[in-house]
């Protein structure tokens, strides 16, 4: 072999070898935008996820709140109806001592 | 195998090698970033839910106060409405002990005796309504105050009607001081009273 051929074989292995590296950067750079999608992908995955679970808790939360009040609602009003009740049959001693207090307080 | 052949066997083995740990290198940088990414995006999410759950907390709170707001309103609407009743009934059977003389007179005649003690003079003017005005008679309300005033007491009785209920305004003869002693007076000055009674009365307040 003479030495103009050795010569040509190692630079042909050097461009290879360049070529080589060259290919792995360019995956290495691929490699890292691909992240990007993947985190924008994988953020909005998680975060609707997230905001479903939300307006759910949120939802079911009123709805407890409506249930809640209605339970509240029927027993108050039961309540105010026996106050009334009560009071109005207390009506005519409490005149008596409301008229006793005009005349003579 | 010859030296050259070794040489460029060496060059694309070290090439090869390099390549491998550029993407390796990327593949773990970025397995890293997103681990962390991950995590960040994990505490916005559990940001999400927890504010989710203090909305939550506010709206059933919001739910029950404004139930709570009306039904107490309502409640109140419902005592008002009593209490009213109680102070009308009130006012008419005073209105009716009004009409009636025979209750009424000790009434007028103990009104007429505290604004004269609490004038302190001698002679006083008394000022009554049209209706007392034309159905009392003076001399036997005068001869009821002497008596429980035990001395005699000199009244001039005004012919001017004052608008009143009932009762009487007690006043130095030049009429620049006056007790004013009659229903709607004492209504007046009583109401918060009554109010306050009639509560306790009804709904134990």
């Amino acid at each position: 072999m003479s030495g103009i051929e050795t010569i040509k074989i190692i630079v042909d292995a050097e461009k290879e070898a360049a070529e080589m590296l060259q290919k792995a950067h360019t995956k290495a750079t691929e490699i890292r935008k691909e992240l990007d999608m993947r985190i924008k992908l994988e953020r909005e995955e998680i975060l609707k996820s997230a905001r479903k679970e939300a307006a759910a808790i949120i939802e079911h939360a009123q709805q407890d709140g409506k249930l809640e009040a209605a339970v509240y609602e029927k027993e108050a009003g039961q309540k105010t109806r026996q106050i009334v009740s009560k009071a109005s049959a207390k009506k005519s001693p409490a005149v008596d001592k409301l008229v006793t207090l005009v005349l003579e307080g | 195998m010859s030296e050259t052949s070794k040489f460029t066997e060496d060059i694309l083995t070290a090439a090869k090698e390099r390549s491998e740990r550029v993407v390796r290198e990327a593949e773990t940088e970025t397995q890293h970033a997103f681990e962390e990414a991950k995590s960040h995006m994990s505490r916005e999410a559990d940001d999400i839910i927890h504010n989710a759950q203090a909305e939550a907390e506010a709206v059933r709170r919001r739910e029950m106060s404004e139930v709570r707001h009306r039904l107490k309103l309502e409640e109140q609407v419902e005592k008002s409405k009593v209490l009213s009743e109680v102070l009308e009934s009130t006012r008419k059977r005073v209105t009716e002990i009004v009409n009636d003389e025979g209750r009424y007179l000790p009434y007028l005649a103990g009104y007429v005796e505290i604004g004269i003690r609490e004038l302190g003079l001698e002679n006083v003017t008394v000022h009554l309504n049209a209706v007392d005005l034309k159905r009392i008679d003076a001399g036997k309300l005068e001869r009821e105050i002497a008596k429980r005033m035990q001395k005699p007491v000199a009244i001039e009785w005004s012919k001017e009607p004052i608008e009143a209920l009932g009762g009487a305004i007690i006043s130095s003869n030049d009429g620049k001081t006056r007790i004013v002693n009659t229903f709607d007076e004492r209504f007046e000055a009583l109401e918060s009273k009554l109010l306050m009674e009639a509560g306790k009365l009804l709904f134990g307040e």
